[in-house]
């Protein structure tokens, strides 16, 4: 279950009810969540209509796939959240690889308005102190090998080239940014109810 | 493997940095339900849904009602009504279509040069999504087949009560694998209601195993999963309730069968 969410036991129901074919649970559940994706998308994708675009696409999926979700490997919300990072990242990296091969991007205002994730992470989250506090908490390197993987979309092969590191030191990093995260995430929760 | 490696696979996992030969071996965990690596992977899917959702933001106006507008013009796109509908049947030979699509499309980018690109990505995108529908669909029968090979499966014939004494199921249930439940001559449900399969073990409260709605035909059917703590059921039952289900059975019995 999601330890944010006091709504993860109706966002499971909603998600059958989308499974089969309720459109108002639909609405229910983009009421619920949507919010949650858009930040996420937007922190990915600066470019606000991309990342409208992407949003809808995702949830298009929601509908689409709901049928699919299986509960053992994770709450609705969390399957929600990867289908937004995926997407998200997926759109950056075409973005990024139309401008490489400049020729005409077929959509002018994407290549020309997105903006690239900013270099000092901790301006980009500046305007998101919860998530700034969270992964403020984390030790430089744990927080630099989550944000280059979950908002930037590196594989770890990738982030291990970056920060030459060996990929074994990305991989604890990894794991033990996320444990450290989900204490201070908790933490958290605990201090602002 | 120990603890630490599935954590770690797991992380990667979750943050989308698997790949190669580390992230079939995760995946093949998964499939085989291996129940550390559940574990930790909803673990991480928790903590990063805490992350997104501490930065929400609201969506722009409009994506909404786009969304229901292109559900309502598109119902025909729209799965089967059961929860967990049968994967449906696709010729087998669409795989060396979908894969020489992909190649041939993945071959023209190259060659005309990527001053098309975009439309090409679009397709590659569509083409790669395809596959994982079919790779999902293909997981899903092979499960089916397996439940109905497995001497360990218990076949359950349900009868139909007084509110549809004509209908009839049979469920093939195996306590590790889940089942397949197939019902025929039940009446279309009331708009706002769905038939809800339940499992029955000893004197333990019924356990939902599903919701389903059946086609004009009055035929449903219904891909069960396994159910967390059942492992000898004694009977399967459906009742009549709220779309979506309820915790607990609330409305008419239809249909019961005792193994």
């Amino acid at each position: 279950m999601s330890p944010l969410a006091p709504g993860s036991e109706s966002s499971a129901a909603l998600i059958a009810a989308i499974a089969a074919g309720d459109r108002d649970a639909f609405g229910r559940f983009y009421d619920l969540t949507a919010p949650m994706a858009f930040g996420l998308i937007r922190r990915v994708l600066r470019d606000p209509e991309a990342a409208a675009e992407v949003l809808q696409e995702v949830f298009w999926q929601v509908w689409q796939d709901a049928a699919r979700y299986d509960p053992t490997r994770g709450s609705p919300e969390a399957w929600l959240v990867t289908r937004a990072k995926t997407r998200a990242i997926d759109r950056l990296r075409s973005v990024r690889r139309r401008d490489r091969t400049f020729v005409a991007p077929v959509d002018e205002s994407v290549a020309q308005r997105r903006e690239e994730p900013a270099e000092n992470p901790a301006v980009v989250a500046e305007d998101r102190s919860l998530v700034q506090n969270a992964l403020a908490q984390l030790p430089e390197p744990q927080r630099r090998v989550i944000e280059l993987a979950f908002f930037e979309g590196l594989t770890q092969s990738e982030i291990a080239t970056r920060l030459g590191e060996p990929l074994g030191t990305v991989k604890t990093r990894a794991r033990l940014g996320l444990e450290r995260l989900r204490g201070a995430l908790g933490a958290e929760r605990l201090s602002a109810t | 493997m120990n603890r630490d490696e599935i954590g770690e696979l797991a992380a990667a996992y979750a943050l989308g940095g698997l790949e190669g030969e580390e992230l079939a071996r995760f995946e093949a965990l998964l499939e085989a339900g291996d129940a550390e690596a559940l574990r930790a992977l909803r673990e991480c899917g928790d903590t990063l849904v805490g992350l997104a959702a501490a930065a929400p933001e609201p969506p722009p106006a409009g994506v909404k009602a786009a969304l229901l507008e292109r559900i309502a013009a598109a119902p025909a796109t729209r799965p089967a009504a059961p929860a967990r509908p049968l994967p449906r049947r696709r010729p087998r030979a669409l795989w060396p279509v979908v894969l020489s699509g992909a190649m041939a499309a993945g071959l023209a980018a190259v060659v005309v040069g990527w001053s098309v690109s975009s439309t090409y990505e679009k397709r590659l995108d569509a083409l790669a999504r395809d596959a994982e529908q079919l790779r999902a669909e293909l997981r899903a029968q092979q499960t089916v087949i397996a439940i109905l090979r497995d001497p360990a499966t218990q076949v359950v014939a349900l009868t139909g009560l007084p509110p549809a004494p004509a209908a009839r199921a049979r469920m093939m249930w195996h306590a590790q694998a889940g089942g397949v439940f197939v019902a025929t001559g039940l009446p279309a449900p009331p708009e706002g209601k769905a038939y809800q399969l339940w499992a029955i073990a000893g004197t333990n409260a019924p356990v939902s195993a599903g919701v389903f709605t059946v086609d004009a035909s009055g035929t449903g059917s219904l891909a069960v999963r396994p159910l967390p703590g059942v492992s000898t059921v004694n009977a399967f039952a459906v009742t009549l309730e709220p779309a979506g289900g309820l915790p607990a059975p609330s409305g008419d019995m239809y249909l019961l069968g005792k193994s």
